[in-house]
């Protein structure tokens, strides 16, 4: 047992906090540090992430320390803990509106796109058409998600961008220019209804090899698979099955 | 081309066509944004799941619900990301004992047993017995291809060149113009390629042209962006 959970065993939470910290302060700051560059930022998140974790009498410290069986190790949570913190801090800081230098060399067009993506969580759609009822843009919807491409690829730039694309979700749609709405919400519904043919554990393995970019070696580890030329056999083969159903569910209408 | 085309050309061979996956990562997006549920995965869970630790009965349950949640996947895809980072990796070593912090005093040791190496080096007669390389170590590998020819402005572009990367078996090279358009664009398993005749570059205008070399996998890595002009007629 470590000090610090001794004094926390004490209810003496102030020493167990002082040692805890002692501890893990630049374990806090590197996990900070993966998702913010500004010195200002950093220090801001290391001030929240305290706070989070010394409130309620150390709750969240006791509640992994009380627990009798833990998965992980303790650094991971502490990881993990801090990851969910720093982005509770960024979604709301801007959420009130103070948006990153990043986002102020925006052009006005993409700064909107980014207020109304980034801050406001609005899907793409909605923020195309709450843009276009209030006369800010006058684009096909095509050529809208040209530009929150643009947008999520000038954000999503550098150490900076890590949070950023943490708050604005998936990396968006780069779609073709000449893709129409309906076009593009048809398209995700056939691929998600190909996706849900797929096991859960091939599914995760897809998202996370192709989508998220993860080495093939961390993907085993989540799934449980024994290592990486597993990832790349299940992969090809769940995409081969996605295409056997696709093929199965609509006409040939491009061979 | 449909959907359908895009998945159905998706086959084993061309699967490792970046292009292709691309467009497949931009159909994947199903859902933009998600609500958190109270079944999503608490901190240890998503801990262990990016560190490989969970059990096969827990882990079971938690990639059912990954499979329909992408906020965990994203929690899950993060936390492993920066567990690889350099870092974050350190600094749990030496939480865990795994690896020791420089202290002053440590640090102080180290730079006079630097020292000492140093001396020992210039002074030792083995030295003068050395025949081999004296030279620095040479450098590690690279990891991205580095155009070298042609930079700045140029007479001619004849071929294309740049430095080799350890593991790549193929090379992919694009050249564009001033806006954007893509006025070249091949690939092959060499650190050069011939520049086309048919292709015409005016003279005075500006180019970029940048090489990515693939080091596995659906794994490229890509140079800089860099620039050229041609000074003069394309062809002398």
């Amino acid at each position: 047992m470590e000090p610090w959970q001794a004094e926390l065993n004490r209810s003496r939470f102030d020493a167990a906090w002082d040692l805890f910290l002692d501890r893990y302060r630049r374990l806090i700051f590197s996990a900070i540090r993966h998702y913010a560059q500004d010195y200002d930022d950093v220090m801001d998140v290391f001030a929240h992430v305290c706070e989070a974790l010394r409130e309620d009498d150390l709750r969240r410290l006791r509640a992994y320390s009380q627990q009798p069986v833990h998965h992980a190790r303790f650094s991971t949570w502490l990881v993990t803990v801090v990851r969910h913190n720093t982005v509770d801090w960024f979604r709301h800081r801007d959420g009130r509106r103070r948006l990153s230098t990043v986002a102020n060399d925006l052009p006005p067009l993409r700064r909107r796109i980014f207020e109304h993506v980034f801050l406001h969580k609005r899907s793409h759609v909605e923020a195309y058409e709450l843009m276009r009822s209030a006369g800010c843009v006058d684009l096909s919807f095509g050529e809208f998600l040209v530009e929150v491409s643009a947008t999520y690829r000038a954000v999503g730039d550098g150490r900076r961008g890590r949070i950023l694309r943490e708050l604005g979700g998936s990396t968006p749609p780069l779609a073709d220019v000449e893709d129409e709405a309906a076009t593009v919400s048809e398209r995700r519904e056939e691929l998600a209804l190909a996706l849900s043919s797929l096991s859960a554990d091939e599914r995760v393995a897809v998202e996370l090899y192709v989508m998220e970019e993860l080495p093939a070696e961390t993907v085993a580890k989540v799934v449980g698979w024994p290592n990486a030329k597993a990832v790349y056999n299940h992969v090809y083969r769940a995409l081969a099955a996605m295409r056997t159903r696709l093929e199965q569910a609509a006409p040939r209408d491009d061979r | 081309m449909s959907i359908f085309g895009e998945i159905g050309r998706h086959t084993r061979e061309d699967m490792i066509d970046s292009d292709r996956l691309d467009r497949l990562r931009r159909d994947f997006h199903t859902d933009e944004f998600a609500i958190p549920t109270p079944q999503c995965l608490d901190p240890e869970i998503i801990a262990a799941l990016a560190e490989g630790t969970l059990d096969a009965a827990g882990r079971a349950g938690a990639v059912q619900h990954l499979a329909g949640c992408p906020l965990c996947r994203r929690a899950v895809a993060s936390v492993a990301a920066a567990l690889a980072d350099g870092p974050v990796t350190h600094e749990i070593e030496v939480v865990e004992g795994r690896r020791r912090r420089r202290g002053p005093v440590l640090r102080v040791a180290v730079s006079f047993a630097a020292a000492a190496t140093v001396l020992l080096l210039l002074w030792s007669p083995a030295a003068d017995r050395f025949t081999g390389h004296r030279g620095p170590s040479p450098p590690p590998p690279a990891t991205t291809p580095i155009p070298r020819s042609p930079v700045g402005t140029v007479a001619a572009v004849s071929d294309l060149r740049w430095s080799h990367v350890a593991g790549a078996d193929r090379y992919r090279v694009t050249v564009f113009d001033a806006t954007g358009g893509v006025v070249f664009a091949t690939e092959g398993s060499d650190t050069v390629v011939a520049f086309p005749d048919s292709i015409t570059l005016v003279p005075g205008a500006s180019y970029l042209w940048k090489v990515d070399a693939r080091t596995g996998f659906d794994r490229w890595a890509a140079s800089e962006l860099v620039a050229f002009s041609i000074a003069g007629p394309r062809r002398e």
